[in-house]
């Protein structure tokens, strides 16, 4: 009697146990959806340099090349997930002599893919002067970006007065990228 | 990073295990009951667990989000309920697993033929223990990048992980000094089967205005990872069968070994209340096999680069200054491998109940005399804690336990703890001839939807026992 009370009580508790658990409607395949869009800010190219830096022997420069092979633009993840790209540059002239900066986008077969140029204003008054440009990437320019493995930087100064040991004034330059970001189905 | 990040995201709203057996800690009708309090009250001769069958423990939580909140079939979209996952989450939100399988127990009383006051327990079980906080910060990087966050350190401190497969091996004394104190202790052996530890990252890594450029990129580094057991699992000359026959030979104490105690203790206060407290796996592996530790460790400035007149002078040239730089990211993230021994502290668990025992039972058909008195009610207040990475995990529990039959207990309970603020368990025993049962479960306020449950706890088992005064 005592042990058929057990069994029936416990089989009572047991049964309760099961039912009492159900779930409400829910869907897994939800995360295909999965999609994040980070943005992310990187220091690109930066240089600060007097007047007279331009001056090689006494003369003036015309323009300075120099290049840097970049392998980043061609990796795989930023290829599948890299959907824009700005370059934000700020060019601070005093010098009372216009300058244009040029880069140029080369790929790993040494064609240019791209290529755009900034101009900074030149200063007449030895007082700060600020130039911007914002290089977007989107579509083909995109693609070319994605391509590109060298970057060749010129810069050159424009006709109009010359540049002696005295002149005033520097030149800067900063700039940044913004790189757009959408992760989803890749991953 | 992306992955890792988004695994770490997915697990956090899945399910988690804990520790706190708050339905059967002082349940001593169940011989397991003494692997909680090696000091608590015994109320058996003799038992031994079914193989396998004689405690099997899960516990299922979560603090933060859960499943529902994420995958609801509500036509809100995921990213949205994603986003305010991560949002709502801190990097004190923990996923934790916990799971014991007994392999074997037993335990026997001895002592003077009149009165048999001491308690020999033994056994081994298998134990699977994983805890990972959320880390908050590398999610918000990855959803948002750092454009919104300039001057935000994103800190490395979030990530936080530890897990650990061993077997313990026991043997505890029990001794009833006399009607108001019994005390115990266990002694433990642990192998551990692996082990990977991540709990001490420092660093961060920040975006803030620079002076050159636009901005500098701080990336301040101290990650480590130290991993015992795995090594040789991954090996490529390993196949399925040397690492079964590997794991089985450090189940059984072929592992990297450590030591520990329980110990515990009962005292009764007066005929109807009592109190008792215990310390549980106070003790240490010390990994000295099959060792391979990863660090990252470094400082870096990122500023950009300086193509046309990189330090004027020296004739470097902007290649030249670009392949510095990114030899210095390079060596930033150089994982360094090591093989060096170290030691990990089991988490340590503290238990104590307040008890009150009280509806003496009557026996109808009985006319006989009873020299103690018997009753059927018991409730009471338990406290658990138990050390974690960031912060120790705490619980308080108020139960009411109830004898319905000889063979048959209920216990129920309430429990506030890290993962809710209503959690309601109920637990039961049954005995059959020698044969014991019990199954237990909390949460039940929860189980009207699982997916929506920040914890979910099971635990059952099956035991022969030779009880006292019976049969």
């Amino acid at each position: 009697m005592q042990k058929r009370k057990i069994m029936h009580s416990f089989l009572v508790i047991a049964l309760f146990l099961s039912l009492f658990s159900c779930t409400k409607e829910i869907d897994f395949e939800q995360a295909d959806d999965f999609e994040i869009s980070p943005v992310i800010e990187s220091s690109l190219v930066f240089f600060d340099e007097s007047a007279s830096s331009f001056l090689a022997n006494g003369t003036e420069i015309i323009s300075i090349k120099d290049s840097i092979g970049i392998e980043v633009f061609n990796n795989d993840f930023v290829i599948d997930n890299l959907i824009k790209a700005d370059f934000v540059f700020e060019a601070t002239n005093s010098i009372n002599k216009a300058f244009q900066i040029q880069v140029d986008f080369i790929n790993d077969v040494d064609q240019q893919v791209h290529s755009f140029t900034l101009q900074a204003l030149a200063s007449t008054n030895g007082s700060d002067l600020l130039s911007n440009h914002v290089e977007v990437f989107e579509g083909d320019e995109l693609e070319a970006l994605k391509n590109t493995s060298k970057l060749i930087f010129t810069l050159s100064l424009l006709p109009g007065g010359t540049i002696n040991p005295t002149t005033p004034g520097r030149i800067k330059l900063k700039s940044k990228a913004i790189f757009y970001l959408n992760i989803g189905d890749s991953i | 990073m992306i992955r890792l990040t988004m695994f770490f995201i997915v697990a956090s709203c899945c399910f988690s295990f804990s520790q706190n057996k708050q339905l059967l800690y002082g349940f001593s009708e169940i011989p397991q009951s003494l692997l909680l309090n090696p000091g608590g009250k015994v109320k058996n001769d003799f038992y031994f667990g079914i193989p396998l069958l004689s405690h099997i423990h899960t516990n299922v939580g979560i603090t933060g989000s859960t499943v529902y909140d994420l995958f609801a079939k509500d036509g809100v979209d995921f990213n949205t309920k994603l986003q305010n996952a991560v949002y709502g989450m801190d990097s004190r939100d923990f996923f934790s697993v916990n799971q014991q399988l007994e392999i074997f127990s037993g335990g026997f009383s001895f002592g003077s033929s009149y009165e048999k006051n001491q308690y020999l327990s033994f056994g081994l079980y298998q134990e699977l223990d994983f805890i990972t906080y959320f880390p908050k910060d590398l999610a918000v990087l990855a959803i948002e990048g750092n454009q919104n966050n300039i001057n935000r350190p994103f800190k490395m401190s979030d990530v936080s992980v530890a897990a650990e497969v061993i077997s313990v091996f026991h043997v505890g004394y029990n001794k009833k000094i006399n009607e108001k104190l019994t005390f115990g202790v266990r002694g433990k052996i642990y192998s551990s089967i692996a082990n990977i530890n991540s709990t001490k990252n420092k660093g961060h890594f920040t975006t803030v205005n620079g002076q050159n450029n636009f901005y500098d990129h701080i990336f301040n580094l101290d990650l480590e990872a130290r991993t015992s057991g795995l090594a040789s699992l991954t090996d490529d000359e390993s196949d399925s069968d040397s690492v079964v026959k590997d794991l089985t030979k450090r189940a059984f104490l072929g592992g990297n070994l450590g030591l520990g105690f329980d110990i515990g203790i009962t005292r009764q206060l007066n005929e109807q209340w009592s109190m008792d407290a215990s310390l549980l796996d106070v003790g240490f592996i010390s990994h000295t096999k099959d060792i391979e530790n990863y660090k990252i460790k470094g400082n870096y400035v990122y500023e950009g680069v300086n193509p046309i007149f990189p330090e004027i002078g020296s004739g470097q040239t902007a290649e030249d200054y670009w392949n510095e730089i990114e030899e210095n990211f390079e060596d930033i993230f150089e994982v360094d491998t090591t093989t060096a021994k170290y030691t990990t502290w089991r988490p340590i668990k503290f238990n104590a109940s307040l008890n009150y025992i009280f509806g003496e039972q009557e026996y109808e058909d009985c006319n006989c005399t009873r020299t103690e008195k018997s009753y059927l009610n018991r409730a009471g207040l338990q406290f658990f804690a138990m050390s974690r990475p960031k912060q120790p995990q705490l619980a308080l529990t108020a139960y009411y336990y109830r004898r319905l039959f000889n063979g048959l207990q209920i216990k129920t309970t309430y429990t506030i703890d890290s993962y809710s603020t209503y959690n309601i368990g109920l637990g039961v025993s049954a005995r059959l001839g020698g044969m014991n049962f019990y199954v237990m479960a909390d949460n039940f306020l929860q189980l009207k939807n699982i997916y929506n449950a920040q914890s979910v706890s099971l635990q059952l088992g099956f035991n022969y026992i030779f009880n006292k005064n019976e049969n």
